[in-house]
């Protein structure tokens, strides 16, 4: 407002600014528009490129047009990596979800230290992904772990829980839930205390119980950022390489190698840069399918 | 009357500290592995092996001792800080400036570029990754540091920019008119009367992006290749393999390791308790 009057007084001045205002914002935008660039347009086109090449890291390789996108769906491993990749997802997302969910709940009744509780509910999330490798595989090594170390005092036999295909798998998801669970939980507590108290009060004159408050009220109005909340962690459990690969390796013989980790492997290993990059493609044509669908729930929301 | 007051004051009570317990129950059985963690890195492996209780018997500081002094610990800590303290200050002055621009100006490029800023956080690392380790590596920027910091920058700036523009929002524009109409130019006004009451923001910024570059593993392994030049996740990771029967030293590394993190989250954790969805998604 102020400034209109000032360009009243001012007319060839105003001019002036309203010029360069034009090139002021982009002039903003470049130092990090130019990191963008060189760090996600540049290997995404250049990437693409690679995925047409049989080339190592060392040398570019020749051409070879979409033969890396064929083969890579006769690799046995690779298909294990989709795999395993939707199980980790979907059990992660919503095992993080309903936990998140059910604390969430929790700490949004009164009770005294509440803030304190949320912090200590929180500390999953903020360690660094080694610091949680160190502190799980503790708990489930196949030797002197503590869980093995109980099971014995109790005269049962051990469990093999990183050694053995599918009680890796479970143990590996577990972990991710574990880590992933808080993100829900305040972003889920956040909504939860936005709910007026008029609605549940309605819905108990109305003669609903509390699973029938829980169902009609709570549920609903958790909707929407639930469905955001499904697509970024499903988004951050593809794209997680740390959790698998710093609890098993990808192992025991690739069960929990999901497409971060063979696509890591492929290139960086087996020095296969054009199979890796096609697997990394293919992953991010999947995120894109996924990204679509937040940028549509965002825009329903607006 | 008084009474059944009385009476439903005390079972309200009763209830909060109910309550209060059974969530302290959960959150120690959710933390046991941290817990069990601190606890073990106080004792020494051979009584970690064969101790049935959880809290240590006799405390010791050896297996501190043996990081601290026999192991490259504090020299993967500095090369951190120096990895960490550069990315926050890159990610700090780009972020501003974009933050600002997306706060203060609308046409169709700012909205694309505030839509992509979204894609980008959705990228997949490691492809990213392939195309950037070439690149770098012609360059001879593999094995630096600075191959590192770049990327955190990159990584770290579309949350810090929405942070910025968020904070921007919340100043009035009038302050910047003012200054314009006495003269100074566009750049003068952000720099001088805008950026000096930034100041929470940036402090949030930086948090933020320590806790993310602190903690990172993947870009690490991939760009750090010897041992001087290691950050803490590398370094442990590599301790991961080195001790691997030693638990008692690993787990006191992997302590040490989480201090900073720990610290770092107690100042930002009211952020994140409301703006956990809001500002990571919203654009």
């Amino acid at each position: 407002m102020s400034s209109r009057t000032a360009s009243q007084q001012t007319p060839d001045r105003s001019a002036r600014k309203k010029r360069r205002t034009v090139w002021f914002p982009y002039l903003l935008l470049i130092p990090s528009a130019a990191l963008i660039a060189l760090v996600n347009l540049y290997p995404f086109a250049v990437g693409f490129l690679y995925s047409l090449e049989d080339g190592t890291l060392i040398q570019e390789g020749s051409f070879v047009g979409l033969q890396n996108y064929l083969d890579v769906w006769s690799k046995a491993d690779f298909i294990g990596a989709i795999w395993f990749t939707a199980i980790f997802a979907f059990f992660g997302v919503f095992g993080s979800w309903a936990v998140g969910m059910g604390l969430a709940m929790l700490l949004n009744q009164e009770m005294p230290a509440r803030g304190f509780m949320r912090v200590a509910f929180i500390v999953p999330w903020i360690l660094p992904s080694v610091v949680v490798a160190v502190s799980w595989r503790w708990i489930i090594n196949d030797q002197n772990g503590l869980l093995n170390m109980v099971l014995g005092w109790a005269g049962l036999d051990p469990v093999y829980l990183l050694s053995t295909g599918p009680f890796a798998r479970f143990s590996v998801t577990l972990v991710k839930v574990w880590r992933s669970f808080p993100f829900m939980m305040i972003s889920l507590l956040a909504a939860l205390q936005t709910i007026s108290h008029d609605l549940y009060e309605a819905a108990s004159i109305d003669g609903a119980g509390r699973w029938q408050s829980f169902r009609f009220v709570t549920l609903p109005h958790l909707l929407p950022v639930s469905v955001v909340l499904w697509i970024l962690m499903t988004i951050w459990s593809v794209n997680d390489f740390d959790t698998p690969w710093l609890l098993t390796g990808g192992g025991p013989s690739n069960a929990t190698e999901n497409l971060s980790v063979i696509a890591f492997k492929y290139t960086f290993q087996r020095n296969d840069v054009g199979v890796g990059a096609a697997m990394a493609f293919v992953t991010l044509v999947i995120l894109m399918i996924f990204s679509v669908l937040l940028l549509r729930a965002q825009g329903d929301e607006d | 009357m008084t009474y059944n007051r009385d009476r439903n004051k005390r079972r309200k009570q009763l209830r909060r500290w109910g309550l209060f317990a059974a969530t302290l129950a959960i959150a120690l059985v959710i933390n046991l592995p941290v817990i069990t963690m601190i606890l073990n890195s106080f004792r020494t492996t051979e009584e970690i092996l064969t101790s049935s209780t959880i809290v240590p018997t006799n405390p010791s500081l050896v297996n501190y001792n043996y990081v601290s002094l026999n192991t490259s610990f504090w020299s993967y800590f500095a090369n951190s800080i120096f990895v960490v303290g550069s990315a926050t200050l890159l990610v700090i002055m780009a972020a501003a400036l974009a933050g600002y621009a997306l706060s203060r100006f609308r046409s169709r490029v700012i909205t694309i570029y505030s839509r992509g800023l979204l894609l980008v956080q959705m990228f997949p690392l490691v492809l990213a990754l392939i195309p950037l380790f070439i690149l770098l590596r012609n360059l001879k920027l593999v094995n630096t540091p600075y191959s590192v910091i770049l990327l955190y920058t990159v990584v770290g700036l579309p949350f810090a920019t929405w942070m910025f523009k968020a904070f921007f929002d919340g100043i009035p524009r009038e302050l910047e008119e003012a200054a314009l109409i006495d003269g100074a130019s566009r750049l003068r006004a952000f720099g001088l009367v805008v950026l000096p009451l930034a100041g929470p923001a940036m402090a949030a910024v930086s948090i933020f992006t320590f806790l993310f570059s602190y903690n990172e593993y993947l870009v690490a392994t991939i760009f750090l290749r010897s041992k001087d030049l290691y950050t803490i996740p590398v370094g442990i990771a590599s301790f991961m393999q080195q001790f691997e029967t030693d638990w008692g030293s690993l787990m006191a590394a992997a302590t040490m390791a989480m201090v900073p993190t720990f610290v770092m989250f107690l100042f930002v954790q009211k952020y994140m308790m409301y703006g956990a969805v809001g500002s990571g998604v919203k654009g």
